[in-house]
C-alpha cells in the first residue's frame, strides 16, 4: 500500500502542554519518511483463534448484569480509498459505568463493577465491520489539571491488514459537554479530525428494548491495496 | 485534509486489555525453533526518566514461519516495569534479506499522542552499511537503532522519547 503523508492539524500535536505529560514523551524531531517495503506489504497474522467465546460481549464476563447501560458499538474499517479492511484484529478497552477502569493503577473513587471488566476483541467481517456488546462508560477525573475530566471515551486498538496501518484511539460519544475541555480530544488542531473520534447514535444498530446502537467507523491509512486485500 | 481517523493516547490503563497478547508470546510459552536473542533496554523520557506505562510491541516477519504453533507468530508485546524497564526474545530470522532489522517496533505510552514506529538491528548482524532502512537514517541518529552485544545472545537497546538520544521514528511511504 501507499502512506500519503498526513497534513498538520490531522494527527495530534505530539508536544502538547495543555495536556501535561506530552511535554517530555512527545518526540521533537519529525518522523522520518522512509521506503520499507515490509511494513507496507505485510502483518502480523491474527485469526479467529485468538478470540474468546464472549470477546464481543463484554457485559458477559461475570457473573451477572452489569451495571449500567447497555449499548452495542459497530462500525466499518476502511481504508483511504474507502475499501475494507478485512478479518483485522480490533482491541478495545473501556472504564465501567461509574468511570472506573479494572486496572491496579486506577484510584478513582469510585465503585469497580465485578461484572464489568471492559476488555475485548474481534476481527472485522468481510464489509470490514466489527460489532460489540458493552456497557456505556463514564467519564472520570484524571488530574491532569484543576476539575480535569475526559469526556466518556472507548480506546480503540487496530492492527490494519498491514503493518503500517497501525493506529490506538479513542471513541467518544455525541454532545458530549466535556469536548471543549479535554486537552487530549482538543490536541488534535483540525476540528474535522476531531469530530471523526464521536460516534453516531444509531437507530438502525438499536436492538429493541435492549440496547441503543453507536455507530463509529474508522478510516486506516493507506491507498492502493492490492486485490487479495493486503 | 486527509480523512482518517486521527489517534488518540493509549492512556495509562492498557495493561489488562492488552495482557492476552503479552501473555501469548512470554519466554515460557515461546516455541522458536533456531536462535533467538535476547533484546533489553529502558524507554526514557526528555528529562531522562523512565518511562512505566509504556507498551512495546515487536513484530519479525521472517521469523514467523518458525513460530507457527503461536498465537500470534513473530509478534511481540511487553509493557515495560516500574522502571521503564522491557526485555523481549526474538527470534533471529535465518532468511531475511541482508539489511533488514532484526524487529519492526511500536511504542505506545500515556502522554504519546500517537503511536511510534522504530526499529532495532543487532550492532554485529550482517548487511547494516547496505541496510536500506538505515541508509535513511541521518547519519547521526542510526545508532539509536542499533541493539548493543552484552554476552552470548544478549543485547542492550534503550528507547529515548526526547532529547540528544532521541530515537529515530518512522513514518512509512
Amino acid at each position: 500500500m501507499k502512506f500519503d503523508a498526513i497534513e498538520p492539524g490531522v494527527y495530534p500535536e505530539l508536544v502538547y502542554p495543555a495536556y501535561k505529560s506530552t511535554v517530555k514523551r512527545g518526540p521533537l524531531q519529525p518522523n522520518l519518511r522512509i521506503e520499507a517495503p515490509v511494513p507496507v506489504t505485510r502483518n502480523i497474522v491474527a485469526g479467529p483463534h485468538i478470540l474468546l467465546p464472549n470477546d464481543t460481549d463484554l457485559t458477559a464476563h461475570g457473573q451477572g448484569e452489569p451495571l449500567g447501560e447497555k449499548i452495542v458499538v459497530t462500525g466499518r474499517v476502511v481504508d483511504e480509498d474507502g475499501k475494507p479492511v478485512r478479518n483485522s484484529l480490533v482491541e478495545v478497552w473501556q472504564a465501567n459505568s461509574a468511570g472506573r477502569y479494572w486496572h491496579s493503577k486506577d484510584q478513582h473513587a469510585a465503585p469497580l463493577d465485578p461484572n464489568f471488566h471492559g476488555l475485548g476483541k474481534m476481527l472485522t467481517d468481510d464489509d470490514g465491520r466489527y460489532r460489540f456488546v458493552t456497557i456505556k462508560p463514564g467519564p472520570y477525573p484524571w488530574g491532569n489539571h484543576d476539575k480535569a475530566w475526559r469526556p466518556a471515551h472507548i480506546h480503540f486498538s487496530l492492527f490494519g491488514n498491514v503493518y503500517a496501518q497501525r493506529l490506538v484511539t479513542q471513541m467518544y460519544f455525541p454532545s458530549d459537554p466535556l469536548f471543549d475541555y479535554d486537552p487530549i480530544f482538543q490536541s488534535v488542531p483540525d476540528e474535522a479530525a476531531r469530530q471523526r473520534l464521536v460516534s453516531r447514535f444509531s437507530l438502525e444498530h438499536t436492538v429493541g428494548a435492549e440496547m441503543l446502537g453507536y455507530e463509529f467507523d474508522i478510516v486506516l491509512r493507506g491507498r492502493d491495496a492490492t486485490p487479495m486485500g493486503l | 485534509m486527509s480523512k482518517i481517523t486521527t489517534s488518540q493516547t493509549i492512556g495509562p490503563f492498557s495493561h489488562e486489555a492488552w495482557q492476552w497478547a503479552v501473555d501469548a508470546c512470554t519466554p515460557a510459552d515461546l516455541k522458536t525453533s533456531g536462535p533467538t536473542v535476547l533484546v533489553s533496554g529502558i524507554i526514557y523520557d526528555g528529562d531522562g526518566n523512565p518511562i512505566n506505562d509504556a507498551q512495546i510491541e515487536a513484530w519479525t516477519p521472517d521469523a514467523a514461519a518458525r513460530e507457527a504453533e503461536h498465537m500470534i507468530p513473530g509478534f511481540r508485546r511487553v509493557p515495560s516495569g516500574a522502571d521503564g524497564e522491557f526485555s523481549m526474545r526474538i527470534a533471529v530470522p535465518e532468511h531475511a534479506a541482508p539489511g533488514e532489522p532484526l524487529a519492526y517496533i511500536t511504542v505506545f505510552a500515556r502522554g504519546l499522542v500517537k503511536h511510534q514506529f522504530s526499529a532495532v538491528f543487532l550492532e554485529d548482524a550482517a548487511g547494516l552499511s547496505g541496510s536500506a532502512i538505515l541508509n535513511q537514517v541521518p547519519e547521526a541518529r542510526r545508532a539509536t537503532l542499533l541493539a548493543r552485544k552484552t554476552g552470548d545472545g544478549q543485547y542492550h537497546w534503550d528507547i529515548w522519547m526526547q532529547g540528544e538520544k532521541e530515537t529515530a521514528f518512522f513514518d512509512y511511504v
